[in-house]
């Protein structure tokens, strides 16, 4: 058995003619059009609703928090409720369901409903959360709080020959995926059946489950899905449920369409972040102790916030090994928009934060930045935050040295500095800076990142991932899995890990649709884990497959069968998979995940394997700054991967592609604040991703360093690429200016800020 | 009001709100599913369709503006012979993803080609096509997938056709 280099994708005839159906491009018989009365205060008590009697109700569906038999979407706890009833918690939170067949109408009868509040004041800033007096959550609206300690952090900073601080600063991060959010919910007598766009089919089943009290028979198929990034995680339950209330109420099919603006505004975000570093240092700037605190912000409800403060705080010491640490991470309710999952799920906030504490240590000890990153790069036979012993698959120091190798960082390094010399002496003489009109700064960053593959702690061995294969009648074998595709290849890879691992034609693989009443529960599709987990059962149903079918043509022919590339095979005979699968014809195979035995984690103290294991990066951004603007630009952007196998390379250095430029846009361009209670964004317009124009000239290596658990030695990639790509951005900041860059999105006006900034100067 | 055009080389009358878009009439009316509503505010470039051989941004055009014009979808462009070679090379170069604003993309590259007679560099490509947005690829393998051609002689004569036929 072994891994064809690359696969073309399976999708992407479909999608390129527009044939491919989107949940707005299907055509449901007799469908109607649903809506959101939502809450204008942010924090307050729902006094009154009431009805407009002017206006004419009569083609209106109307839903309200009493139709409900159990008002809580159902997550890690059951806090947020599908509409709000005593209390509202956000501006934007719904309150009341409309639906009709006339758009229009739903608009103008959207005016119509009348809600009376008592406000209360509320809690915006994440910082003012934990001692504030209003209470969102609990006694101190903490949603949770994690403690890690390792090591004797206190001999260290006795030790210790210099104390570091470093404050960083992240903001929320939309997805932005080319999608809106959209589902449709088609009522029967006895079940309610949802066709959406989104990762979790099965979490919206359960959420659905709930909500009607087992009353109704839950179906949730996924629709062609139009990009996701963790955005279509959580949220479509909330979605699919307001879809369903009305849908049942009306007697109609009902879609859930959001628009851009809606979208923007009421949707889930990446968690803000607020984190706080002191390293105690030897002279050489090695790491002795490390004292942390991050807060992220989960706005109004816990939702995931627990699981990704979880990755935050785990991977909070990033590519470092850290004798003795303490860290103390608190994920705090804030009166917004439910933070929620967003690629990364934690991790580009924490690494964010180290990667800029190395920039301070190097700044603050004088030693460049390669340096002491080298100096503190964790390596296999030692271990992480956890005490988790790296022992296989650890490539720290082979994506360092590819990523500076492939860039040629050290070069570039001393020639932009040179460069730059002449333009920031005229800046800070007050000259203007150009001589010719091309002139632009020149900065070479880098960022290491790291990211668990799979759930955190015991997370899958909880979860147990589930698929079956069925065996056609023509002998081709078809996967019937949960996990989705959204745009990142599942249908591909998946169709192509069993090909692969039975040696045969990706023809003879089929996929089934995500279909609830057909695929079992395989988890979700999200933590970097659909390729690795799900994976490996697809490489034990072959293993399954080849076993059976040995067995069956040696007991057939009194012979001994051996399987070759696709061939079973015994000297005088030769039967390909597909003749052979046909003796078994209707034989469905059933397979659950659960780590090796070998991975042991203590999910109370926090203590052990973590992740069975963890991808590596290493990039390297080279930006060019206006010096008159302050306009920034990625021009050329290296990273070097290691994921263990890559299962189609070319998908994967898409992936890898796509991924960075997300970071890049987290480091430079995508900010969203929030203004009078509420984001101060509709759309494209003004939440500012990479186009075209802002896309960098990309260099990516994958290293393949293999997961012995894993199919084809495979582990996880999806999220990687995003976390380590505005560390690298923003440490090219740092080199052009010699100023500390703490904050993302780094905007020109924060530059100038900078320039203007009286302590420190900016010429070395 | 009934509003009269031509679609897709074809002569078709609808009966709609004169300020209807010409994104929902295409979608709702004729089924021209892809014609993708990415933002609604002409800022995502996934509603790209062609009016009088120009490519515009169909959530910004209201319907009466279309009143005995020619718009063309990626329902028609997809029969050219010039499409099925631009689709193999980004089916070839793993262009696509989750492929929600990939016909806009389709559809403003063959007006890319039509437009500067296929003489193209890296800068104009990256000009002509800032107005697609696309959040999964990094878009460094679409622009593949367009330079290959950026000096095909034979490719544009293809366009060209394409577009010869729909002016007859």
């Amino acid at each position: 058995m072994s891994i064809k280099r690359s696969e073309l994708r399976v999708d992407a005839k479909e999608k390129l003619n527009g044939e491919a159906k989107y949940v707005r491009d299907e055509k449901i018989p007799n469908m109607i059009f649903g809506a959101t009365v939502r809450s204008s205060i942010s924090n307050g008590i729902i006094k009154n609703i009431t009805f407009s009697k002017d206006y004419n109700w009569n083609n209106i569906t109307i839903i309200t928090a009493k139709d409900i038999i159990l008002n809580k979407v159902s997550f890690l706890e059951l806090d947020m409720p599908f509409l709000a009833e005593k209390f509202v918690r956000y501006i934007g939170e719904p309150i009341v369901l409309l639906a009709s067949n006339d758009r229009d109408e739903l608009n103008e009868a959207k005016k119509h409903v009348f809600i009376e509040y008592e406000e209360f004041p509320s809690i915006i800033n994440l910082m003012e959360s934990e001692n504030s007096e209003i209470k969102l959550y609990g006694s101190n609206n903490i949603f949770k709080e994690i403690k890690i300690n390792k090591g004797d952090l206190e001999s260290a900073v006795v030790e210790a020959k210099h104390k570091i601080s470093i404050e960083t600063e992240t903001g929320f991060q939309e997805h932005l995926y080319l999608e809106p959010q959209g589902a449709v919910a088609i009522p029967e007598p006895n079940r309610v059946t949802i066709r959406g766009s989104m990762q979790c089919p099965y979490y919206v089943k359960n959420a659905l489950d709930k909500m009607f009290g087992g009353e109704k028979k839950i179906t949730v198929i996924q629709t062609t899905t139009g990009g996701a990034f963790g955005g279509k995680e959580d949220f479509p339950s909330l979605l699919a449920g307001h879809a369903a209330l009305l849908a049942v109420k009306s007697g109609k099919p009902v879609a859930m369409f959001y628009d851009r603006e809606e979208d923007v505004r009421y949707t889930t975000k990446r968690h803000p972040s607020k984190c706080f570093y002191t390293a105690y240092t030897d002279d050489e700037g090695l790491i002795l102790g490390l004292d942390i605190k991050l807060y992220f912000d989960g706005g109004a409800y816990s939702t995931l916030s627990s699981v990704v403060l979880s990755r935050g705080a785990l991977t909070s010491i990033g590519s470092y090994y850290i004798p003795n640490a303490r860290v103390i991470a608190k994920a705090v309710a804030t009166n917004t928009v439910p933070s929620g999952a967003f690629r990364g799920f934690g991790g580009p906030q924490a690494v964010f934060a180290i990667e800029m504490l190395m920039e301070k240590i190097a700044n603050e000890l004088n030693i460049s930045p390669l340096e002491i990153r080298k100096k503190n790069l964790i390596a296999a036979g030692l271990d992480t935050i956890t005490g988790q012993l790296l022992k296989y698959s650890v490539s720290s120091k082979e994506t360092f040295n590819d990523a500076i190798f492939m860039s040629r960082y050290q070069e570039k390094y001393d020639e932009f500095k040179k460069h730059n010399k002449n333009i920031l002496t005229k800046l800070n003489n007050g000259d203007y800076p150009k001589d010719n009109e091309n002139d632009k700064l020149k900065g070479i960053g880098i960022g290491l990142s790291i990211h668990g593959s799979g759930f955190t702690g015991t997370g899958e061995n909880k979860i147990r991932g589930k698929i079956r294969c069925e065996v056609k009648d023509d002998g081709k074998i078809e996967i019937f899995t949960a996990i989705t595709e959204m745009g990142q290849g599942e249908k591909t890879t998946f169709r192509k890990i069993l090909a692969d691992a039975l040696s045969i034609s990706i023809d003879e693989v089929l996929l089934s649709e995500v279909n609830t009443d057909l695929v079992p529960d395989s988890g979700p599709t999200v933590a970097s884990r659909s390729t690795m987990v799900i994976g490996s059962l697809l490489v034990e149903v072959a293993d399954e497959l080849i076993e059976e079918l040995t067995d069956i043509l040696n007991t057939e022919n009194e012979k001994g069968f051996v399987y070759k590339e696709g061939y079973f095979y015994d000297g005088d005979k030769i039967v390909c998979f597909s003749e052979a699968a046909k003796k078994i014809k209707g034989k469905h195979l059933f397979k659950e995940y659960s780590h090796p035995p070998l991975i042991k984690f203590d999910d109370i103290n926090y203590i052990g394997d973590a992740y069975p294991v963890f991808s590596w990066a290493a990039s390297i951004a080279e930006v060019e700054v206006d010096p008159v603007t302050f306009e920034t630009k990625v021009v050329n952007f290296y990273t070097s991967h290691d994921i263990g196998k890559a299962i189609n390379h070319d998908q994967v250095i898409a992936q890898i592609q796509g991924g960075c430029l997300q970071g890049i846009g987290y480091a430079l361009y995508e900010r969203t604040e929030i203004k009078n209670g509420k984001f101060d964004i509709s759309g494209f317009n003004d939440y500012i991703i990479p186009t075209l124009t802002e896309s960098p000239n990309f260099y990516v290596n994958v290293i393949e360093n293999p997961y012995p658990f894993g199919p084809f030695g495979a582990k996880g990639l999806g999220e990687l690429p995003l976390v380590g790509a505005g560390p690298a951005v923003a440490s090219a900041f740092w080199m052009i200016f010699n100023k500390e860059f703490n904050k993302i999105p780094i905007l020109p006006e924060m530059i100038l800020e900078k320039i203007f900034e009286k302590e420190g100067t900016y010429v070395d | 009001m009934l509003i009269n055009f031509n679609l897709n080389n074809e002569n078709v009358q609808v009966d709609v709100n004169p300020k209807k878009r010409l994104l929902d009439v295409l979608r709702e009316e004729f089924g021209m599913t892809s014609v993708k509503e990415g933002c609604g505010k002409g800022e995502c470039g996934a509603c790209t369709v062609f009016l009088e051989s120009k490519r515009v941004n169909s959530c910004l055009v209201p319907i009466f503006q279309v009143v005995d014009k020619k718009v063309v979808t990626l329902e028609y462009v997809k029969s050219w012979e010039a499409y099925k070679i631009l689709e193999n090379s980004f089916i070839e170069n793993g262009a696509v993803q989750c492929g929600f604003c990939i016909p806009g993309f389709i559809m403003s590259t063959v007006s890319l080609f039509n437009e500067t007679d296929g003489k193209l560099n890296k800068p104009m490509i990256e000009e002509k096509l800032g107005g697609n947005i696309c959040r999964c690829t990094g878009y460094s393998k679409i622009v593949d997938s367009i330079y290959s051609f950026a000096d095909d002689n034979a490719f544009l004569m293809k366009i060209k056709e394409g577009f010869k036929d729909e002016k007859q």
